[in-house]
């Protein structure tokens, strides 16, 4: 017994270790790109928002999955997703906080930061977007203090219920605000759809959910949790619903450009489409993490089997990342105003043309590690919340549901 | 009455030489790779052979070889008075003059790039990096300015903020002409009033059918173009 705490001691403090590290190289590439500005990053002229703008779009997505699993548990009574809402309340608070500050890194003048608050512009989607993302902020947070109180009074719980039907429209609203950030533009018509919001919610629950049942699985196989079937049938189920609902909103947005034909939209598309320029984002979308997981969680049996449906969460995760690249950049790729020369890139290298008619964008080192560094700093906060804010006793929790369960069969 | 300060560009006499873009380029002492103003031409036909919209080209004709025709469509910022950047600025940096002139706050800004996703026109730059420059010496303005108190032009610009076309707010308030029309060897740009209906912009823009880019988006733009083919070719 002692061997074995030892060994899950040395594998905590490896596995956060290695985090660590990483967070340290991301804090050097953060550095290097102060000292010499965006230059150090792909981005530039024509394709402007990186890997750094699809990123915060990401986590601001995989932070509702945690806020409407715990809410909706409470709201609509599930049952199955109780045992989970400790767990929302926390992936929501930390990936909130990894989108607030994916954003840093992007700004050309990140010590400014603070004009948001002493000079908003309450046109513009994105002064909402902040304010949502600190109030969503402070609601996860506060959940999460309600939830690990040691003894939850009934008016705790009372509390608690009150969170949880603020939590469920702030979530919609942080996703759909954020959605706007690129819906409402008229200056790229790929952006410019009424469908924007929806889908953003959507993609939301999906890889919110997706998240949880990752984490859920890391629990069960390696922290010795025990979730119900009932638990895993649901989460695969919301999944399946979810992608279905996510790839039919993508492709009506393909068919309504397609069917028109107009150029400007067109030319989006044919890149995002098998033997375009961006075809990987499609392949990886629509058949790595969409038809494939489908498939998986479809089935009732395959949903029982937490090997596949943690195979089938992660899939889904490169998905609808993979759908945040394709909307930045290549929505951002065609300018408006189609005619050569183009638009100037901003940055003089030798032997590149200075003009680009069509955008061009590949991610450099920098962005990968500060964005690999974001990754890492999470899954550090998560484990130590797992860890320090009474891990146990979600685990008795689970452990006796399923005795009630049992109890309640014989 | 108010000023609406406008600029109007005759295609018929615009040849396509560049200058109005140097001159833009030396007097704002705009760094390598940055263009506030450029001559557009046609789209690149992508079926001919070897030659598609990635392909790099200053002029390109429009048209079917041999019945081609090259135009001529000098773009820089066109001052929108529903201006998608100045909407979408978190920070309100981008703000209008009642001139019409959009202008930036190189102090206020915090480098989010929103405007640049937002213009349609793909009028706007971003210092990327430090800025390199063909004279070792700034050239042009070599001051800074500012409107209303806030910093609007700086012969270096700060790294990690968004600039464009300023109209030459500078020359404009002394009541000189924006540089670019100052400086175009062919006539073809007309600097005035758009609220002074006898100016010589416009009458031009009334008499010989002002068009304005993209204008279905509802932007209303201060800049107004005068086709090739036009019923009266006559300059007032």
């Amino acid at each position: 017994m002692t061997n074995l705490g030892q060994r899950a001691a040395r594998r905590y403090g490896v596995w956060v270790g290695a985090l660590a590290f990483l967070m340290l190289l991301a804090l050097a590439a953060w550095l290097y790109e102060l000292m010499y500005g965006l230059e150090t990053t792909g981005m530039r002229g024509v394709i402007s928002w990186g890997l750094y703008i699809c990123t915060f779009a990401f986590f601001v997505k995989l932070s509702a999955g945690g806020l409407i699993v715990a809410s909706s548990a409470e709201i609509f009574a599930i049952e199955a997703l109780k045992p989970l809402s400790r767990l929302g309340a926390l992936t929501a608070a930390v990936c909130i906080t990894l989108a607030a500050l994916s954003i840093i890194p992007d700004l050309g003048k990140p010590g400014r930061i603070m004009n948001l608050a002493l000079h908003p512009n309450w046109r513009s989607p994105m002064i909402w977007d902040a304010l949502v993302v600190g109030v969503y902020l402070l609601l996860a947070l506060a959940e999460l203090r309600l939830m690990f109180t040691k003894a939850p009074t009934p008016k705790i719980q009372r509390q608690l219920r009150v969170l949880a039907f603020v939590g469920l429209p702030a979530a919609f609203a942080l996703h759909s605000i954020t959605a706007w950030i690129f819906g409402l533009q008229i200056s790229h018509t790929f952006w410019n759809t009424a469908l924007m919001a929806p889908l953003f919610v959507v993609s939301a629950i999906l890889s919110g959910t997706a998240l949880i049942s990752v984490i859920a699985w890391f629990l069960q196989k390696f922290a010795g949790a025990e979730l119900q079937d009932s638990t895993w049938l649901k989460l695969g189920g919301l999944m399946a619903v979810s992608l279905a609902i996510d790839l039919f909103f993508v492709f009506s947005e393909y068919l309504t450009v397609a069917w028109a034909g107009v150029p400007s939209e067109m030319a989006t598309l044919k890149m995002i489409l098998p033997g375009g320029q961006f075809a990987v984002l499609f392949w990886l979308e629509w058949v790595i993490g969409g038809i494939a997981p489908f498939l998986l969680l479809v089935v009732p049996q395959t949903r029982l089997r937490i090997d596949l449906v943690a195979t089938a969460s992660l899939l889904i995760l490169v998905g609808v990342y993979a759908f945040q690249i394709e909307l930045t950049t290549a929505g951002m790729a065609n300018p408006l105003i189609p005619l050569a020369p183009g638009i100037s890139v901003g940055t003089l290298t030798p032997g590149a043309p200075v003009f680009q008619l069509v955008g061009h964008y590949v991610p450099t080192w920098v962005e990968y590690l500060i964005v690999l560094g974001l990754v890492a700093l999470g899954a550090i906060l998560i484990t130590i919340g797992i860890r320090h804010l009474g891990f146990s006793e979600l685990q008795s929790k689970m452990t006796e549901g399923r005795e009630m369960q049992k109890a309640a069969q014989a | 009455m108010t000023k609406r300060w406008g600029i109007v560009i005759d295609q018929n006499r615009c040849i396509g030489c560049w200058t109005c873009s140097v001159a833009c380029k030396s007097i704002n002492n705009q760094s390598l790779g940055i263009h506030w103003n450029r001559i557009l031409t046609s789209r690149p036909n992508e079926s001919a052979p070897g030659i598609g919209p990635a392909t790099p080209a200053i002029d390109v004709p429009s048209g079917k070889f041999p019945d081609v025709q090259l135009a001529y469509q000098p773009t820089s910022c066109q001052h929108c008075k529903n201006a998608p950047c100045e909407k979408v600025c978190p920070v309100g940096a981008t703000f209008r003059r009642e001139d019409g002139a959009v202008l930036v706050d190189f102090e206020r800004c915090i480098g989010c790039r929103y405007c640049i996703a937002a213009c349609p026109y793909g009028a706007r730059s971003f210092t990327w990096g430090k800025g390199q420059y063909a004279h070792e010496f700034p050239v042009g303005y070599g001051q800074d300015y500012r409107s209303a108190g806030r910093l609007v032009f700086t012969p270096e610009r700060p790294v990690g903020v968004a600039e464009k076309c300023t109209l030459c707010v500078e020359r404009v308030d002394k009541g000189k002409k924006p540089m670019c029309v100052e400086a175009c060897p062919a006539g073809a740009r007309i600097f005035g009033d758009l609220n002074d209906p006898t100016s010589e912009l416009s009458i031009a823009v009334e008499q010989q059918g002002g068009r304005r880019l993209l204008s279905d988006l509802g932007t209303d733009t201060n800049v107004f173009y005068l086709p090739v083919s036009r019923p009266n070719k006559v300059r007032s």
